[in-house]
């Protein structure tokens, strides 16, 4: 017992004084006596570096990394499919506004036929099938933003925010939205 | 002792690789990595009988989700300062934060009486009209706001913000004006949707 | 004195020749090296595929990548993590990722399974083997290396809320600030969470703007603070949320609360602020 520990300190002793001559010492000695004939060397380096030094080295690795997928791999769930389908339907709508708005403000310059009679004349000149259609891809982004717009005022007070709920008047949104649009567009 | 170990579990990958390349079978044997390890794919092993077996079993895909169009692609990771200081918290701004929050949840509230009205009483009476003609025009314009503050934040790119904020308002005053002439001269909102929708 | 120990020199090119130099100069019997016995013999094995994304900071240059792995099932423990340490273990030692506790409550093993963000020591292996396994790190962070991600924002924004007790007064008795049982029980839910970052990261607005936006994890203990009766600093908690940024890009989405695999709520907790700091 007092012998190893005598070992110990002597080699502790002289790592400190001459770092080069303990590596010699571990290599002669210790290693054989330790690993065997199979001895494998392992080229670990290690560095003196001050803590300026390592965190400039982290802040140069950092500007390396890759930003891991997200949109792309994410599941698709009702959550958030429908969260960006009522802003995309929002967006749809707000812009559709926002065109006719400006377009009826400049109408008059370009002479451009924008008051309600003309365009009820232009619109009732379409096919059947075409007032359909257009009717539908108008009337199904406002249901949708509507009716999903109350499941969202539902939520700001607090209520309805178990997933089991989250997903129900999800789907019932979708669900609910598609036949009034559907009901809106054969009127 | 880990040290020892990992050269051991080296070596058995390589074994099973090169193993691998013996056999026939078109489901490799356990346990297999269908693309070859990293050591495997060192020129070193691939000596010729192991080329063969790699490429049918390795299946390593360039990839790709992260985004060759995105709009406004993550920046190179920067962090301001070190990893034990908090984040900067921001001054408070309620006209930015809980008023703004309020005063939107108001409007969507209000909304919906007002969307409900013309489908129950056939049209509105002009000042009706007019109010949920002015509620719809503040919500789309608190909608696109958010849109800005979300894609567009304003560390990263404050020009384009201050571009797009300020062409929102000139938008939204001019779709204000001009549903305002169409208020005035017209049949109103929702007797025209009206008219068109039945026409 | 700060060293920096090298081990990724074990990986490269030099060296691998030469640890294959000497395996193959000794070669150690097939039976006595793979710990696996040959699973051609079993005629029920399970194999699953797994495409574990893959990125070496070592190669920098090169783009991150999807790597398969085939398990026999029937030689694997049932979960996610069971999966991934075997591979570590006997297939791939070179796949880094990080784990602890393997039982949900340490938050290390958080990563994005089959497309949903969780905790790989909850998550079971589907045993539909036709179906594939995908795993990623962390949607939208920063990858240290293959699925390891970087969350020292997020613990800098979890460290700006001021997650302790503050405040003024000393307790009543001296000893201890009480609490009533109703009192207590409003942070049920709210203090259970293991900061795993699931939800943070499941949340778009928090991939668009998690420089400035909180995210879901650190909203809600900030609503653990802020529902804490013994607190005193309420206001200075509400102010610092007051802003367009820190808590007001939560646009209920709630993909937080379809994800967090200790079945909590940050939507709620969320909802729950905005009420109070709305009136």
């Amino acid at each position: 017992m007092f012998a190893q520990r005598a070992a110990q300190q002597s080699l502790r002793r002289l790592a400190a004084s001459n770092p080069q001559a303990s590596q010699l010492v571990f290599k002669q000695f210790a290693a054989p006596a330790v690993m065997g004939a199979s001895i494998q060397t392992r080229p670990v380096a290690t560095q003196k570096m001050t803590p300026t030094d390592s965190y400039e080295i982290l802040v140069a690795q950092r500007k390396l990394r890759p930003i891991a997928p997200h949109l792309t791999i994410y599941r698709p769930q009702v959550t958030w499919y429908l969260s960006a389908l009522n802003r995309i339907t929002g967006s749809v709508l707000s812009g559709g506004m926002y065109l006719f708005g400006t377009a009826y403000l400049v109408s008059p310059l370009l002479g451009w036929h924008l008051d309600s009679a003309s365009m009820a004349a232009a619109f009732a000149s379409w096919g059947i099938v075409a007032k359909v259609l257009t009717k539908f891809t108008i009337a199904m982004p406002f249901t949708f933003h509507c009716i999903n717009g109350l499941r969202h005022l539902t939520w700001d007070t607090g209520k309805a925010f178990t997933n089991k709920s989250v997903i129900q008047t999800g789907w019932a949104a979708v669900g609910l939205s598609v036949a009034s649009a559907l009901y809106l567009a054969i009127l | 002792m880990a040290s020892i170990v990992r050269p051991n579990v080296l070596r058995q990958t390589c074994a099973a690789a090169s193993k691998r390349a013996f056999s026939a079978s078109a489901t490799p044997g356990f346990p297999a990595v269908k693309s070859a390890p990293s050591i495997a794919a060192r020129p070193a092993l691939r000596s010729a009988f192991v080329k063969n077996a790699i490429p049918s079993s390795m299946r390593v895909a360039a990839f790709h989700a992260s985004g060759r169009k995105a709009i406004l692609p993550a920046l190179p990771q920067t962090i301001d300062g070190t990893a034990n200081d908090a984040a900067k918290v921001p001054e408070s701004h309620p006209s930015h934060g809980s008023y703004h929050w309020t005063f939107e949840r108001l409007i969507a509230a209000g909304l919906v009486p007002l969307t409900v009205a013309p489908f129950a009483a056939g049209s509105l009476n002009p000042m009706t009209d007019a109010i949920l003609c002015g509620a719809v025009l503040i919500h789309s314009h608190i909608g696109f706001q958010a849109l800005i503050i979300d894609y567009l934040p304003e560390w990263r790119v404050p020009k384009s913000r201050k571009l797009f904020m300020w062409g929102l308002n000139l938008a939204t005053v001019m779709v204000g004006v001009g549903l305002y002439e169409f208020e005035t001269n017209d049949v109103g909102v929702t007797e025209a949707i009206k008219k068109i929708w039945t026409a | 004195m700060s060293a920096i120990r090298n081990t990724a020199r074990l990986f490269r090119p030099s060296t691998l020749r030469s640890i294959q130099a000497r395996s193959f100069a000794s070669v150690v019997p097939e039976t006595k090296t793979s710990t696996v016995p040959e699973p051609a013999k079993d005629a029920d094995s399970q194999i699953k595929t797994f495409h574990i994304y893959r990125w070496n900071p070592d190669e920098p240059a090169s783009k991150p990548r999807m790597q398969s792995y085939t398990l026999d099932l029937k030689k694997t423990g049932p979960m996610m993590l069971d999966a991934l340490i075997r591979i570590k273990n006997e297939v791939d030692p070179t796949l880094t990722f990080r784990r602890s506790c393997r039982e949900g409550i340490c938050g290390s093993c958080a990563m994005n399974i089959d497309g949903v963000n969780t905790l790989a020591c909850l998550c079971r292996i589907p045993t539909d083997t036709k179906q594939e396994t995908k795993i990623y790190p962390l949607p939208h962070t920063y990858v240290v290396k293959d699925i390891v991600p970087d969350l020292t924002q997020f613990y800098k924004q979890y460290k700006s809320i001021k997650p302790y007790l503050r405040r003024d007064t000393p307790s009543p008795n001296g000893k201890e600030y009480l609490q009533s049982k109703e009192e207590r029980k409003k942070l049920d839910g709210l203090y259970e969470c293991i900061l795993c970052a699931c939800c943070s990261t499941s949340c778009p607005s928090y991939w668009w703007n998690s420089e400035e936006y909180l995210g879901p994890a650190v909203l809600m203990q900030s609503y653990r603070w802020l529902a804490d009766s013994r607190d005193e600093k309420k206001e200075e908690r509400k102010a610092a949320l007051d802003n367009s940024m820190s808590l007001y890009r939560c646009h209920t989405i709630l993909n937080c609360s379809r994800t967090c695999p200790k079945g909590l709520n940050p939507g709620l907790a969320i909802a729950e602020i905005k009420k109070e700091m709305a009136f």
